[in-house]
């Protein structure tokens, strides 16, 4: 299964990418996503789901799935757009709390043992030299957490870069 | 001086976020200092001008996948969209992680550094500091002493360019304690008995769905 993570309004997606929803599981801004409490329960109450139940609880277990996940976001200070960055932090049950340590850094050993792709897309008419820098250091910080060895990343100005850089939906 | 603290944290109390403004506390007292959480919803306008009215606006807050929280995020992009009138403010960040190394929070430092850049403030320091969930346990210890050695000299320097509104070079420390040591009591005295507080064996952590 493939995964697309984006905060496109619902009127922009459809017209930038109409057939998108037919090869890929969609996961958007439907106005009920909660952000992470830091409770930990996915960890240590519900393991590998989150004790939040409004439809964005499941990411863990949709990432077991996933082989490419492709991510679609507003540059926003060089992180995501809190949308995206809200499904990313509720993502964490996909990992265990338990430590493991790589090339001298601790990070979270993982639940599940697929290996994802990751293509991260940034949108935005006035990315600075900094904010691309940062999200490139983000991007690869996260592959480092999420053990993806394989992923790219992009910038756009426009609807019209953007929709030429995703070119795999 | 007029200084404001912003509890970036999304846990309403017994944050680290807190533990650690408490230790920033004794070396500031003598400002005028209002603290925020923005665990609690809706900021009234009386407090948002005190945010744009300050001298110094120090953020503490955890990281969350290498960056910050979407909580915080929505709370800096509203704070942009209100603007910034008085651009003598500089920007502090106290940020802590739950790996080992302090210096995982960079990444977190320089979006907080490129919001500032957006907002038109002046950035000041970063204080990064790994093993966020181990800090409670030490709380006991005198800062500056054992294993937060480190922690309480980190917290000296800040200081002290918060209270002169200067700027300096972020610093990010790890508690004075071995990181294998770290690494095993982590799942010993924290991971596993929260799992049995709530009825769980230590092998259902590992659980997956629908495997």
């Amino acid at each position: 299964m493939n995964i697309l993570i984006h905060d496109l309004s619902n009127e922009q997606f459809r017209s930038l990418f109409p057939e998108a929803s037919d090869r890929v599981r969609v996961i958007s801004d439907n106005g009920t996503i909660r952000h992470c409490v830091g409770c930990f329960g996915c960890w240590i109450k519900t393991p590998g789901r989150c004790v939040l139940k409004d439809g964005y609880d499941n990411m863990g277990e949709l990432l077991s799935r996933c082989e490419t996940l492709t991510v679609i976001s507003r540059c926003v200070y060089g992180c995501y757009s809190s949308f995206v960055k809200n499904v990313l932090d509720r993502s964490i049950p996909w990992l265990l709390p338990f430590f493991k340590t790589r090339n001298n850094e601790t990070h979270h050993k993982r639940r599940y043992q697929n290996n994802m792709r990751l293509a991260v897309h940034f949108y935005g008419e006035n990315i600075t030299a900094e904010e691309r820098e940062t999200a490139k250091k983000l991007v690869k910080a996260n592959c480092a957490n999420f053990y993806v060895s394989d992923y790219e990343i992009s910038f756009s100005n426009s609807e019209d870069e953007l929709y030429k850089e995703v070119t795999f939906i | 001086m007029k200084i404001c603290i912003i509890n970036g944290s999304p846990k309403a109390n017994n944050s680290t976020s807190e533990l650690l403004i408490g230790y920033l506390m004794p070396f500031i007292k003598e400002n005028e200092i209002i603290t925020y959480r923005i665990s609690k919803r809706d900021f009234s306008e009386i407090q948002f001008s005190q945010i744009q009215n300050s001298e110094a606006l120090i953020f503490a807050f955890p990281l969350y996948i290498d960056s910050i929280d979407s909580h915080l995020l929505r709370f800096l992009l509203e704070l942009e969209k209100r603007g910034f009138e008085n651009k003598n403010i500089s920007v502090y960040c106290i940020i802590n992680n739950g790996f080992y190394e302090g210096r995982q929070n960079q990444t977190a430092a320089d979006i907080m550094k490129n919001w500032c850049e957006a907002v038109g403030l002046t950035y000041g320091q970063t204080l990064g500091v790994g093993a966020g969930e181990m800090l409670p346990f030490l709380k006991d210890i005198p800062l500056g002493h054992g294993p937060n050695k480190n922690i309480g000299i980190a917290f000296q320097k800040l200081s002290r360019n918060i209270l002169s509104l200067s700027q300096g070079k972020d610093l990010f420390v790890s508690p004075n304690w071995p990181r294998f040591l770290w690494k095993i009591q982590s799942s010993l005295d924290f991971w596993y008995p929260q799992a049995k507080k709530n009825g769980l064996k230590r092998k259902e952590l590992k659980d997956r769905i629908n495997y």
